[in-house]
């Protein structure tokens, strides 16, 4: 078990991780889900006690605090953290480095061959890993915290580099480690698979952590709550809103806005496909409010509600920010492209 | 190309490793303007009351020893040496006692070449005591080289325009020191902090390669623009020396460039009989020959850094690698053996940037061949070998720069 | 511990720092030898040669008055000329292969010098001749070997004889590969960070087995020292491993060659444990391989740049690491004369070991040990 109570992070006066409070159980996938730069690196630092925090406590297995440096070798016996594919040793072949964690970490030397079977790194996990790629480099530092086979794992960024194939390989080794009672804790940007495989999802908000299944009321959930609809425009948003004035509609960044359809009887919901078939609005789908909707929902800052507050004079200040940003980027492109 | 350029030459600037090189040497250069340079002695000093001392001494045996028939034997040989020395001691003496530094010069270079003839090779004169150091095995040759060494300075003084001091006489000006440091350690100095500006030139890109790897330029332009920024920073730690030097010229003035600088060379092939001789030239066009050899020698010692860590890839062997050029010539230089072998085609041979282009390699080698024709040649060509491997290699297609 | 031990080997094993390292031992021994062949290091002949041309020019600084012998000359005179004499005794002895005649005038030869200490004028004379400490070593030499009754004539190629060589030049030079050598110790970890932070492991365990697994290389190298100087056995001969060396610890005493070799080995262990430890704590501090490397050097290079600071500071640990002119008692013939102990030595440089240790102890933690 891995409890974090009362959590406080400041870097410089900015609250990084404000207050947090929850407790991660054995066989469970944790997903964490931020921007870069929120706290998700952070709060993996503090589990590992690379970074203090201002105030609260990290607790494992119940009985165990980063206190002492005999307790950190303790703490770490059981709770490890994915390696940087960078900080690999290029001059040593991927089988000496899987050696190395394994009697690090007093392992069964068996998982090693297992580990190099199931990940398929026969074909090159002799040679050096200086020659590797950055999606071999990657299998090889999920291989490592495999190998080193702690009741704890952190893995930042464990999907970067991986091909869809390789993906649904971790992904079933990380189901199978869920099974074998482990904790396992994932930041990822793969928004779609890590809704597949993760027990509890956890977003960030201005250093908090926010439990997904919490948010809105269509996560998560089995049956239809929400019907996801691309160009709505405001006016037609604002119709249905008069049309249908228990729903609720939310217009995303990236054009989708979702309607809330979660307590709609049959009738209803097809009222509202003749709704927006009449409205001349034929791409949209009946479904559940993903991960990616929360993210865009959470992050992408224009999430603004247009049906119930469309507001001219933010929009206008969004333009002119973007048209800024793109400036940005426009000189930053000539001054590479001269490079 | 020009973006590029500048972007290594910004790292190479900010490098701490880069600006500790240039503070150490800038410490050192104090150092040694401060605290060596005034506790310098020249075994050739001015010194009248030595040159009294003798004058004096051979008078009085002169004056004893009138008739010159009645003595045979070292007598004889006194009376007959004698005279002409001590006529040329006089005058040196006088002039220097009327502060005629003109004068001094063309009686001292006289003296010298006088005083040359009679000691080398005789048991009874010596050179200098200065020479004589306990444990030294060549003390006569040495004051055989430097005695011919100083007539011809003084020779050249004599002749010369330029502007006389006893601390020119004693080779104490700013050029003057920088001549005689680079007829010592400066050279192998400034090669190691052209190794150490250069070592990880190359490697440092391993720390970021994705960022590097990709800029639109290839491997072997990356690889010539940082040699150039190398040597660019090689020739960069003139600035820290020269703030010893301009502490050193402040104290004992900076001398000039129309200084003579004696270098020895042969006419025909050396040999036991076949002794060279010295010829000035100016300080200017010394100094001159110097820097075009340095930079011979740091092309030569970058394009090596360069290849080896291309194809090592560790800076440990870069800096072992380079430091075998630097010191080999330790290892097996022998005196005389120029006459043997072909020494002037080795490049580690053009180490001792000063004492090459002096002669006094030449001299110690016994060959005629070291020389700054033969060492641009041969650096040359190393550079050429050396830039060629690296040229092939980076466009071998399954190499990898980072 | 025993596992970071395997895992350091592993990494070790393969790491071309390494085998290059090796490789350059290998070489300088080598170039060694070459070198003293082409110099002809010990040539009696040669030596003496040069002595008498020296102590002659030495003699030619006096007036002619001086030089009647009897009477009431100058005393300095006398002494050199006797200098002289027995020089050239020495010259045929060695031409003729005479020990006996070699030592015995040597003997004499060292105790007129020691004598000349005192004349008048001695300090005109004084760069023609040994220093006061370089006689008497050589005065304590000859006379082991006549009473210990030892043949002088000794290829100094040979395999023990080449030892001393080969250790005087280690002396003044180990210090500098060592910190070469270790210069990045932690910075090569400090690259692969995010592996290491989370071993199971105190970072104590972490640096002592980074430390042992870096002094085992180190003796490796000994060895290996050894091992090449071997050939010799093979051309020149073994030599013998009681000849006398003399060496000034505290007293000019007489050590054999295995007892010189002995001192010299504890002196490099003991080196080598130091810079390790200097090593990982500029590079935590420093977290720059090269700055380190510089530090090392100039605090090594101190006492030479400012000789003021070796009598002010006798127990510096830095005076003891050119261990060659400290066995050669080298800081006694310096302007402010003071008599470095090689034993204290010792305990100066085993007490900095103790207090880096406790610094390492004190002010490294995983915190430390961030990215470079």
């Amino acid at each position: 078990m891995l409890e974090l109570r009362n959590i406080n992070v400041q870097f410089s006066g900015r609250d990084i991780l404000k207050d947090i409070n929850e407790t991660f159980h054995p066989g469970e996938i944790i997903g964490l889900v931020a921007p870069n730069g929120t706290g998700k690196s952070t709060l993996m630092n503090v589990i590992m006690n690379y970074v203090k925090p201002n105030s609260g406590k990290v607790v494992v297995q119940e009985k165990l605090f980063y206190t002492s440096k005999k307790d950190e070798v303790k703490i770490h016996q059981i709770v490890s953290m994915m390696p940087d594919q960078s900080d690999l040793y290029n001059h040593l072949s991927g089988r000496e480095h899987l050696n190395i964690y394994c009697s690090m970490w007093n392992s069964d030397p068996d998982l090693i061959d297992k580990t190099i079977a199931d990940l398929g790194m026969e074909s090159y996990v002799k040679k050096k890993t200086g020659t590797y790629s950055l999606g071999m480099r990657q299998r090889l530092c999920f291989a490592m915290q495999i190998v080193s086979n702690t009741p704890i794992m952190l893995m930042d960024e464990v999907m970067n580099g991986l091909d869809p194939n390789n993906v649904n390989i971790i992904s079933n080794i990380l189901l199978k480690k869920k099974q074998e009672g482990k904790i396992i804790i994932i930041a990822s940007h793969l928004l779609d698979n890590l809704e597949q495989i993760a027990d509890r999802i956890f977003l960030f908000k201005d250093g908090n952590l926010i439990n997904a299944a919490l948010v809105t009321n269509g996560f998560g959930k089995s049956e239809i709550s929400t019907v996801r609809v691309k160009g709505l425009t405001n006016e037609v948003s604002e119709k249905l809103t008069n049309a249908f004035p228990r729903t609720n509609v939310l217009s995303l960044s990236n054009g989708v806005s979702l309607v809330d359809v979660s307590s709609f009887s049959v009738e209803e919901l097809s009222q509202i496909v003749v709704f927006l078939h009449d409205n001349k609005l034929t791409d949209f789908s009946f479904g559940n409010v993903t991960l990616n909707d929360l993210y865009s929902m959470y992050y992408l800052k224009d999430a603004t509600e247009y049906s119930n507050s469309a507001n001219i004079q933010d929009l206008q200040e969004e333009y002119l920010r973007l048209k800024q940003e793109l400036d940005i980027v426009k000189k930053a492109m000539t001054i590479v492209a001269r490079k | 190309m020009k973006a590029y350029f500048k972007f290594e030459l910004s790292q190479f600037i900010k490098s701490k490793k880069n600006i500790a090189i240039y503070v150490l040497l800038l410490f050192l250069a104090c150092f040694y303007a401060l605290n060596i340079a005034p506790s310098y002695k020249p075994i050739e000093k001015v010194d009248a009351k030595e040159i009294e001392a003798r004058y004096l001494s051979r008078e009085a045996f002169l004056s004893n020893f009138t008739n010159e028939n009645r003595f045979t034997g070292m007598a004889g040989y006194g009376l007959a040496i004698y005279p002409k020395w001590n006529w040329l001691d006089k005058s040196r003496l006088d002039a220097l006692n009327d502060n005629k530094l003109k004068q001094y010069s063309k009686f001292t270079s006289e003296w010298y070449i006088y005083s040359n003839n009679i000691t080398y090779g005789s048991e009874h004169f010596f050179y200098s005591p200065g020479y004589y150091t306990h444990g030294n095995l060549y003390a006569s040759e040495d004051g055989y080289y430097g005695y011919l060494y100083s007539a011809s300075r003084y020779q050249g003084y004599a002749e010369g325009k330029s502007k006389l001091s006893i601390n020119v006489f004693e080779e104490r000006t700013a050029l003057q020191t920088l001549q005689r440091l680079l007829h010592s350690y400066l050279p192998m100095i400034l090669m190691i902090c052209c190794v150490f500006l250069t070592v990880d030139v190359v490697l440092k890109d391993r720390l970021n390669p994705s960022l590097l790897k990709g800029f639109p330029i290839s491997d072997w332009k990356k690889l010539i623009i940082k040699g150039a920024v190398s040597l660019i920073g090689s020739i960069g730690v003139i600035v820290p020396l020269s703030v010893g030097l301009l502490l050193i010229g402040i104290r004992y003035g900076f001398g000039d460039f129309q200084l003579p600088v004696p270098i020895y060379s042969y006419s025909g092939e050396p040999s036991y009989f076949n002794k060279g001789e010295f010829i000035n030239i100016t300080m200017g066009s010394y100094l001159l020959e110097n820097f075009i050899l340095l930079i011979f020698c740091f092309m030569f010692l970058i394009s090596l850094v360069l290849l080896v860590s291309m194809i090592i890839k560790n800076e440990f062997a870069n800096l072992l690698v380079a430091a075998i050029f630097i010191f080999n010539e330790i290892f097996y230089f022998k005196r005389g053996i120029g006459f043997f072998y072909e020494v002037e085609n080795y490049p580690t041979n053009y180490v001792q940037v000063g004492q090459i282009l002096s002669g006094y390699r030449n001299y110690i080698y016994n060959s005629s061949a070291l020389n700054l024709g033969n060492g641009l040649t041969a650096l040359g060509m190393g550079t050429g070998v050396l830039l060629l491997l690296i040229f092939l290699i980076s466009k071998y297609k399954r190499y990898k720069l980072v | 511990m025993w596992k970071l031990l395997k895992t350091n080997l592993i990494i070790e094993k393969s790491s071309k720092k390494n085998i290059f390292a090796f490789i350059f031992v290998a070489l300088f021994i080598i170039g060694l030898a070459f070198y003293m062949e082409n110099e002809d290091v010990g040539n009696l002949v040669a030596l003496k040669t040069s002595e008498h041309q020296n102590i002659t020019s030495a003699l030619s600084q006096f007036q002619v008055m001086d030089a009647s012998k009897d009477g009431d000359s100058n005393e300095l005179y006398k002494n050199l000329n006797e200098q002289q004499r027995l020089i050239s005794l020495q010259r045929v002895a060695a031409k003729l292969d005479k020990p006996d005649l070699f030592a015995n005038s040597a003997i004499e030869l060292a105790n007129l010098r020691e004598d000349a200490f005192t004349l008048e004028g001695y300090e005109e004379v004084a760069v023609y001749l040994p220093t006061y400490t370089v006689n008497k070593l050589e005065s304590i030499f000859y006379e082991t070997l006549k009473t210990l009754d030892i043949p002088i004539f000794k290829d100094n190629l040979s395999f023990y004889q080449f030892l001393i060589f080969l250790f005087g030049i280690l002396g003044s030079i180990w210090f500098i590969f060592l910190a070469f050598y270790t210069c990045g110790i932690m910075i090569e970890d400090f690259r692969h960070t995010s592996l290491i932070k989370g071993y199971p492991i105190p970072f104590d365990q972490y640096v002592a087995a980074k430390g042992i697994s870096t002094m085992s290389i180190i003796l490796i190298f000994i060895v290996e020292l050894f091992l090449c100087s071997l050939l010799l056995i093979y051309y020149r001969g073994l030599g013998d491993p009681t000849y006398p060396v003399a060496v000034f610890d505290g007293n000019y005493e007489i050590y054999s060659i295995a007892q010189y070799i002995g001192i010299c080995l504890l002196y490099m262990i003991s080196i080598a444990v130091f810079v390790i430890l200097l090593s990982i704590i500029l590079n935590v501090l420093l977290k720059n391989m090269y700055l380190t490397l510089f530090v090392e050097l100039l605090l090594f290079a101190l006492p030479t740049l400012f000789p003021r600071m070796i009598s002010l500071f006798p127990y510096n640990p830095f005076n003891y690491m050119n261990f060659t002119n400290l066995l050669n008692g080298v800081s006694l013939d310096l302007a402010h004369p003071v008599a470095l102990n090689s034993t204290y030595g010792l305990i100066s440089i085993g007490l900095s070991i103790v207090v880096l240790i406790v610094v390492a102890n004190l002010f490294l933690s995983t915190g430390k040990l961030k990215r470079v």
